[in-house]
């Protein structure tokens, strides 16, 4: 069974997913939910489509269009957007990918609702490749100073301030970021499945990628990983079972994502990775720390 | 004015109080807890197919009604069970909203699984369309009239509840300061509770309308609306009831505006184009009623 | 730095210029009909500790917490170093060299002590993005923080997560955490809330330790016995006024304080 889990296709979608969950993980490290990420993924799978089928690019430097695009786009979502808060947060984001999705549908020049056919080139080594890089990346953040300064204007963005961190450059920075890697994942993406439309980049999707992140555990770099492969090789196992557990797939799934909420709201890899030790010897170790203070 | 404007505002205004009864149930969930409940479209959903069961089984379409109210009340409360009470942390906005949103999809997967994902027939006499009378040169079939009076009526009936009972007191108290509530000896639970079964009951109440105006219903009528409804929240201010009904109404009418000039297909952009809008220049809503999430940063 | 008894102040600490390292100018603060400060003008002297006393509700807290960057005023002005802060954010607030600690010990309660500390490095939160590249030679940052930790006797606590510190500690660790910014002026919101009298003993001298690395210290306090060993200067408030000012003696022994606050507490201190 596992053999069969490990083709082109699988290994394509669990790593575009596992990107697209850093995408959102990165904007909710500092403290932000973000809807947005089909749409940012729209945009990067669109620049780096129009620029490798109608003008002949290779992929790479599409890429980094696709990715600049999208960062850009973050940003100028991001500055105005993230002075607000939370919820309001999550309204515009949603808000921001329905304008994306109809916008596309309007653009003529991009086919419109048809979308734009013969994006090819992504293979199953350079997205495992993209995601061995993207990771080491998060690694060695997750282990700078800059790791701490997003946890702290998580976990209480007033003092952090106070202490003289810049919330809304770092919020703004986390969600730009994020955006270019859900771009990124859309160009692996649209260039793997030869076509795309806009209807591939709804609210639903961006929904469900942002559902990788929290059933996964928002503590650290693993969890995004976690939940995406799961959410994505869920439904193929359940293929396994033959074809008539198929009409309960959806069901089952969400029914198990409840529960386990209410057991595990926190996620399932809820622990924070420590940044870094103290340099003293005979000290007890510790590598996670997830306990509050009781009587706050 | 045209008859064909006229035809799309009263549409408008119909399907407005729809999405007004829609958004607030969002706007008091959020006035209370200040999450979003995603479970909230799928409630009018149900609604429209319990509204099938009961016609098929014989009740006529107003006796539905009560039936409409009991049921999706009552899954108000296992809403505010399974993906509320318990995500009380700094991360449960999120959490709440995740769950909610599965929660929503398991409804929505169990109405399919019984009803199918076409569109069912709502069997209802088809002379109710057509009987009606003219304004402004536009026929007007007498159906809008009982659905806009029942939306109305409902809105009343929400504000006398709010303002005129011991429970609208509650939950007026806990929205504003939820540990002076809580000293002051009322249960914060129960009345959190009874605010999941009134918003539930009144987006079962849109379901039907909803089902009535359109004699059909689909499984992806809820999403739809509660998308809209989200929009109108925040549009008329989040938690702030009165911005709601407002906003709803200017919704619907905008959208009539638009099909009449021929922008209906871009109709949905401008609602949300709108909710960017006064969410980055006017924050509490377009009454200035609603909660300003902002903080010193 | 000798020993020295809780009356008098360590010899060589008034090193200051004795020029204002903070002014504030009539300052109001009004939360809807209530005026919770009613013009108040001080200033904070360089080499100073001004403690600042007065009953719950006197409008202490709110004070810091517009010295701070918390609150904006409602009218009037502060000036810091000649500057006019009244109004900046936050984060800009905390660079120019104000930190604070709060009456409710707030910590990053998942970090672990040290890390407490690290987040606060200056060079890494005005620079965040280098903050990303310190990966390998962050080495001074760690050596910074854990000679603050070491300053405050908790080298043994570096690894432990913040929210399992006991109540001294944490309140320790908060005081490390402010120094990190290097700051120039330090507002202490009742340090000694919760302590014994052994454990606010500690506090003093740990306050005197740090006292020479800034330009002056600003005092919320109610325990009467860390106001007497640390302040330079005392002024009293009530009702969002300042109601007395000058030396421990003069402020504490001051009719209207007397009876606005001390009356109960003049017995277990005198």
């Amino acid at each position: 069974m596992i053999a069969n889990l490990l083709n082109g296709d699988n290994v394509v979608f669990t790593g575009v997913n596992i990107i697209l969950a850093w995408g959102v993980y990165l904007s909710l490290m500092t403290g932000t939910l973000t809807f947005a990420m089909a749409a940012f993924m729209a945009i990067g799978a669109y620049v780096a489509g129009v620029l490798t089928v109608n003008f002949g690019w290779p992929l790479a430097p599409a890429a980094l269009a696709g990715m600049a695009a999208c960062f850009f786009g973050g940003l100028m979502v991001g500055f105005p957007a993230l002075r607000v808060r939370g919820l309001l947060l999550m309204l515009v984001t949603t808000g921001v990918t329905f304008s994306v999705q109809v916008g596309i549908e309007n653009i003529e020049y991009v086919g419109g609702v048809q979308g734009i056919r013969g994006l090819s080139g992504t293979t199953p080594a350079i997205v495992a490749g993209s995601v061995f890089v993207i990771g080491g990346l998060l690694w060695i953040l997750s282990h700078s100073p800059l790791q701490r300064i997003f946890d702290a204007a998580r976990e209480d963005e007033s003092v952090a301030a106070s202490l003289g961190i810049n919330i809304v450059f770092v919020r703004v920075a986390g969600f730009a970021v994020g955006a270019a890697l859900a771009g990124y994942a859309g160009v692996l993406w649209g260039h793997y499945v030869f076509f795309i439309a806009p209807q591939n980049f709804g609210i639903l999707e961006s929904v469900f990628f942002a559902l990788f992140v929290v059933l996964g555990g928002v503590n650290n770099m693993w969890g995004p990983v976690f939940g995406a492969v799961i959410i994505t090789l869920v439904p193929e196992i359940a293929r396994e079972f033959g074809s008539g557990f198929a009409e309960y797939r959806q069901l089952f799934f969400f029914g198990v994502l409840v529960v386990l909420l209410l057991f595990r709201s926190q996620g399932v890899l809820s622990f924070r990775t420590i940044s870094l030790k103290a340099p003293i010897k005979g000290l007890r170790p510790v590598t996670s720390v997830s306990e509050e203070r009781a009587d706050d | 004015m045209s008859a064909e404007l006229a035809q799309q505002i009263v549409n408008g205004l119909v399907v407005g109080g729809m999405y007004a009864l829609i958004a607030l149930g969002f706007t008091l969930v959020f006035g209370l807890l200040d999450k979003l409940n995603f479970a909230h479209g799928e409630v009018v959903t149900l609604a429209g197919f319990i509204a099938i069961f009961s016609v098929n089984m014989g009740l006529s379409i107003w006796l539905t009604i009560p039936v409409v109210i009991i049921l999706t009340g009552a899954v108000g409360i296992i809403i505010e069970l399974l993906s509320f009470r318990r995500f009380t942390s700094k991360e449960g906005h999120s959490v709440s909203a995740l769950s909610s949103f599965a929660l929503g999809i398991v409804i929505l997967e169990m109405v399919r699984l019984q009803w199918g994902a076409t569109p069912v027939q709502l069997d209802i006499p088809k002379s109710i369309y057509i009987s009606g009378t003219v304004l402004f040169g536009a026929p007007i079939p007498w159906i809008k009239f009982a659905i806009f009076s029942i939306s109305i009526f409902l809105m009343i009936a929400l504000h006398l509840v709010m303002s005129r009972t011991k429970i609208g007191r509650s939950i007026r108290a806990v929205a504003e300061e939820p540990t002076s509530a809580r000293l002051l000896g009322i249960n914060t639970t129960l009345v959190t509770q009874y605010v999941f079964v009134i918003v539930s009951a009144m987006a079962g109440v849109a379901g039907l309308l909803i089902a009535m105006q359109n004699g059909i219903v689909t499984s992806d009528v809820g999403f739809t609306f509660a998308l809209k409804g989200i929009a109108v929240m925040a549009i008329g201010g989040m938690g702030d009831m009165r911005g709601a009904i407002v906003a709803g109404l200017l919704v619907g009418v905008l959208e009539g505006i638009a099909f009449s000039i021929g922008w209906g297909g871009i109709s949905d952009v401008i609602v949300w184009f709108l909710m960017i809008l006064v969410l980055l220049i006017r924050p509490a809503g377009i009454l200035g009623g609603g909660r300003q999430a902002e903080t010193r940063v | 730095m000798t020993d020295s008894g809780p009356e008098t102040n360590p010899p060589g600490t008034l090193d200051g210029t004795g020029k204002p390292v903070l002014e504030i100018d009539s300052l109001t603060k009004a939360f809807g009909g209530i005026q919770a400060i009613d013009g108040v003008s001080l200033t904070v002297n360089d080499g100073e500790i001004l403690g600042i006393v007065g009953p719950n509700g006197a409008g202490k807290t709110v004070l810091i917490n517009m010295v701070s960057g918390f609150y904006r005023p409602t009218s009037g002005s502060i000036r810091f170093n000649g500057q006019k802060i009244d109004g900046l954010p936050l984060h800009k607030v905390g660079r120019l060299g104000i930190a604070r600690t709060f009456q409710n010990i707030r910590l990053f309660n998942r970090m672990t002590a040290l890390e407490n500390v690290l987040t606060a490095i200056k060079q890494h939160t005005t620079h965040p993005i280098l903050a990303a590249l310190a990966f390998a030679p962050s080495r001074q940052g760690i050596d910074e923080a854990m000679e603050l930790l070491d300053l405050m006797g908790l080298t043994a606590r570096a690894n432990q997560g913040a929210g399992e510190l006991p109540y001294g500690d944490a309140r320790r660790l908060e005081i490390a955490r402010a120094l990190a910014t290097k700051p120039k002026l330090l507002l202490l919101d009742e340090p000694a809330a919760g302590m014994n009298e052994q454990e606010t003993g500690e506090l003093i001298e740990d306050i005197r330790k740090v006292r020479n690395r800034l330009d002056a210290i600003a005092l919320i306090e109610h325990d009467m016995t860390l106001i007497r060993a640390l302040s330079d200067r005392i002024i009293a408030m009530n009702y969002g006024k300042i109601v007395a000012e000058g030396s421990s003696k003069e402020v504490l022994s001051h009719p209207e304080v007397v009876e606005a606050y001390l009356g109960t507490d003049e017995e277990e201190d005198g």
